[in-house]
């Protein structure tokens, strides 16, 4: 039966892939019980690098992928429910408060050629919670000129652009430094004469800044999330590159200590 | 600690007695705490991103919660003196111009 070696000491810190282990035959779990045996599937584990034992990560593209839509999901998904959680409240509570310091300014997506929002792209690492700015960007660019939810997340308008007259009437209503008079007539639609980006950054001052900082390192640092569902820690040790070759020992041979999720 | 709790006791109370209109609550708070925000220097807004990362970086490289919350002490030192460094440098190539 091939296994996987385990770590016998601490080496230095590296990135590795992780790391398919098969069971042994006589491994019995409790979804198996009552049924005759089967050959268990490899299972795709990391090692520890706090105590060396294994870490199921059950199917790392499907928790790579949970963890980019909601930070801490996909840790979630293998059972590492202690790190899913703190990851989420912490990238989750720092977008929030980006997006609060910035106004709900300060994410959006834009793709003008002179003035593209590159933010955007590390925002984006956050998750599902920046998607409604590329559903916003393509409704105020498309054919209906108008946003949804009163334009929260929407790009900023910039001179010349046309709108729809609802969404210019919303603004002239809402917004305290926007006047109906900022607004040409050109029916069926309007078009707006004043630049909404500098009418932000004249409100905001610096909290769209920093808003946009929070917001963005919250976006980069949930890639790290991402690849600890992919791969496991990423403090592992050289160990987990071998494998196949020796039989488990130590405490990842324990592998009754990895959460079941063999059907079979 | 004993004082403490009895303080907090009553405010936890009254937090969760009133939990039907907390979010009206908070939308009401907003403007205060923008108010108080925006008297907070620059710097400070850095803190909490210091305190995140050294956190992420941490939780991303143990497994163990104990070792989590050692190694995010450990890169909140290392990460705040290498700010720190850079901000002397900073104020002081600003004081010799």
């Amino acid at each position: 039966m091939p296994v996987c070696a385990a770590p016998s000491g601490r080496g230095r810190a590296v990135a590795a892939a992780p790391v398919a282990i098969a069971l042994p035959d006589d491994t019995v779990t409790p979804s198996s019980a009552g049924r005759p045996s089967q050959p268990h599937a490899p299972r795709i584990v990391a090692i520890s690098p706090d105590d060396g034992s294994a870490i199921d990560l059950r199917n790392p593209a499907i928790a790579a992928a949970l963890s980019w839509a909601v930070p801490g999901l996909g840790q979630l998904y293998q059972g590492r429910t202690h790190k899913g959680s703190l990851f989420m409240a912490a990238i989750l509570t720092t977008f929030v408060v980006g997006l609060w310091l910035g106004g709900g300014k300060v994410v959006y997506a834009s793709w003008k050629p002179n003035e593209p929002r590159w933010a955007f792209v590390c925002q984006a690492g956050a998750g599902v919670v920046a998607l409604p700015a590329i559903v916003q960007s393509a409704r105020l660019l498309g054919p209906a000129r108008q946003p949804l939810l009163g334009g929260a997340m929407a790009p900023p308008l910039f001179p010349g652009q046309y709108v729809s007259r609802a969404y210019a009437e919303r603004l002239a209503a809402d917004d305290p430094d926007i006047a109906a008079e900022d607004f040409f007539d050109k029916p069926p639609l309007k078009q707006f004469r004043r630049d909404q980006l500098a009418i932000w950054h004249r409100r905001l001052g610096r909290f769209f800044e920093i808003g946009t900082l929070y917001t963005m390192l919250a976006g980069m640092l949930n890639l790290l999330v991402i690849y600890d569902a992919w791969a496991g820690p990423l403090g592992a040790t050289d160990e987990r590159n071998r494998r196949g070759t020796e039989p488990l020992t130590g405490k990842a041979a324990g592998t009754a200590a990895v959460p079941s999720t063999d059907p079979g | 600690m004993f004082p403490l709790t009895t303080l907090l006791a009553p405010l936890v109370c009254a937090s969760l007695a009133h939990a039907a209109v907390l979010p009206a609550g908070l939308l009401a708070a907003a403007p205060l705490f923008g108010s108080l925000a925006s008297r907070v220097p620059g710097i400070f807004f850095g803190l909490p991103l210091v305190a995140l990362a050294s956190l992420i970086f941490a939780a991303t490289h143990h497994e163990d919660p104990a070792a989590i919350r050692l190694a995010t002490v450990h890169w909140a030192v290392w990460l705040g003196g290498m700010l720190g460094v850079v901000l002397a440098v900073v104020l002081l190539l600003g004081w010799m111009q």
